[in-house]
């Protein structure tokens, strides 16, 4: 089998657009589960009441704004070491998707804070550092675009990821380096403290950001493609 | 503006602390021949942590409280303002591609270039900072505190925004580009900086704070200088 | 402010975010083949 069959844009630009429907239609389907789980299933919180349900998208969110950092910069590091254009074309088509989800993650949390602790925001670690991914998105995405040479861009986006890669211990191991108003972790590979409709709401929710995450990024990824290789003949004979 | 440049050495071998050397004192040499433009970022650091006590008010515990925060976040602006002049002048005449071709491994000359401005910048912004933490009402202790913060702290903030400012060369809009870039970078720093003086300040232990500031030292000076040096070659093919 | 309203923004703009990133992926995929059109129209012209 050969691997760098996909690493050509236009093989996988067919094999994108075969994928795609199968991660939304994933996406889908868990997600209803997952609302289904965490609204019907699961009961009353006995401290938080009703509102605690935001967890169901905060925390997904939350997890996916990292993973998808993650993902994003090891795209890079590809890109960067083998020179390849698809890898960077991949990792351009994660990061609004990750400032998105970081995004809904803050803007949740702080909807969620304003009934339990009393403040939209508070400056404390993991919030800050959650605002910090925020900007190392947006600053990636300014960065790949602020050249003539798009490969130019490529590549200092990808090495400004990387650069970027050490907030991301510091948001995860905020809680425990703090004494901060967040929680601290209630999940772990242990066992939970949670109830079990709602562990599962969560895990569902997480799973369905993530093959959101997926389609969407495919799909962003043919379009850049289609943009980047417009002047090709594969190309010229879509239209 | 290169006129202070030492001859390249035409010898075949080269070593990072010989790189390391030249470029350390042409760029120090440089800075010294304009003044200015070095005495700008810390009058500007002074100025403004001088500007915050008139701006609150006089009140002594507010004073006290806020001091820490309002200078290390005067160290971060007066560190991000000298970045430009960093590698944007040799860019733009052509010597960053002559300094490319020296035998002199990169890291090397590029670290040299980066201690320099370490020196021109967050040297003085630290020996200055118990004077102005007077301004504040800091103690003695919390002084000392807040020296050693920056000290462990200024370094990081010029590692990062070198690399900041190799990726950013010759893009648009660079100006604001660079602010996106590094601030974000920076905010850790910040965070440990401001809060070892403020732990300090409240009697508890600032050794956590100042651990990470050291280890994030040691991670910077391992891997930064290789950043720099990648995103200077990126800009220059 | 009963809780109903906080589940309600968080959940409303969560579906607005994503809404708005699918809208924007379609207007980026025509876009784009608009510029193919407007380059294969440009070399015709030559």
């Amino acid at each position: 089998m050969n691997f760098y069959y996909f690493s050509s844009p236009s093989t996988f630009y067919r094999l994108a657009g075969k994928l795609a429907p199968w991660f939304f239609a994933l996406a889908l389907v868990s997600g209803i589960a997952g609302m289904y789980s965490g609204f019907v299933v699961a009961p009353t919180d006995a401290q938080q009441g009703e509102v605690y349900r935001v967890i169901f998208i905060h925390v997904p969110a939350a997890w996916m704004s990292m993973f998808t950092y993650f993902v994003m910069a090891c795209y890079g590091a590809v890109s960067l070491t083998f020179n390849t254009r698809l890898a960077a074309m991949m990792a351009r088509a994660l990061a609004p998707t990750g400032a998105m989800f970081t995004f809904v993650a803050l803007w949740t949390g702080a909807f969620w804070g304003r009934p339990t602790w009393g403040a939209y925001w508070v400056w404390d670690a993991r919030l800050t550092s959650e605002l910090v991914l925020l900007f190392l998105y947006i600053g990636f995405m300014a960065l790949a675009n602020s050249f003539e040479d798009a490969r130019r861009g490529d590549r200092a986006a990808a090495l400004l990821a990387l650069i970027g890669l050490v907030n991301l211990p510091i948001i995860y191991f905020s809680v425990q380096w703090w004494n901060t108003l967040h929680q601290g972790s209630s999940v772990s590979f242990k066992g939970t403290s949670m109830h079990v409709a709602m562990l599962w709401a969560m895990l569902l929710m997480m799973f369905s950001f993530w093959m959101y995450a997926i389609g969407v990024a495919l799909v962003r990824c043919r379009t850049i493609i289609l943009e980047r290789e417009r002047r090709t003949q594969w190309v010229r004979s879509l239209t | 503006m290169n006129a202070a440049a030492a001859p390249m050495p035409a010898a075949a071998g080269g070593s990072f602390g010989a790189g390391f050397a030249w470029a350390f004192s042409r760029d120090l040499t440089l800075s010294l021949r304009h003044p200015g433009e070095a005495l700008l970022v810390v009058a500007f650091f002074v100025l403004v942590a001088t500007l915050f006590p008139l701006g609150v008010g006089a009140d002594p515990q507010l004073l006290a409280r806020i001091g820490p925060g309002v200078i290390w976040v005067c160290a971060l602006l007066a560190a991000f303002l000298s970045l430009p002049g960093l590698f944007a002048g040799d860019y733009a005449d052509g010597t960053l591609e002559q300094m490319t071709l020296s035998p002199h491994p990169m890291p090397g000359w590029v670290a040299g270039k980066i201690a320099a401005h370490w020196v021109a910048s967050g040297l003085p912004l630290t020996v200055l900072s118990p004077l102005l933490g007077l301004q504040y009402g800091l103690d003695a202790q919390t002084l000392g505190t807040l020296v050693l913060a920056l000290l462990l702290g200024t370094p990081t903030l010029s590692l990062l925004g070198a690399a900041c400012s190799a990726l950013a060369l010759g893009a648009r809009g660079s100006g604001v580009l660079l602010a996106l870039l590094a601030l974000p970078l920076f905010v850790p720093v910040l965070i440990f900086g401001a809060g070892a003086a403020e732990a300090q300040a409240a009697s508890l232990s600032p050794t956590p704070h100042l651990s990470l500031l050291g280890a994030g030292l040691i991670l910077a000076t391992m891997g930064l200088p290789f950043a720099a040096c990648t995103a200077i070659r990126i800009a220059l093919d | 402010m009963d809780h109903n309203y906080f589940l309600m923004m968080s959940y409303g703009m969560t579906a607005l975010a994503i809404g708005a990133e699918l809208v924007l992926l379609r207007i980026g995929r025509s876009r784009a083949l608009k510029h193919i059109e407007e380059e294969r129209d440009l070399e015709t012209q030559d």
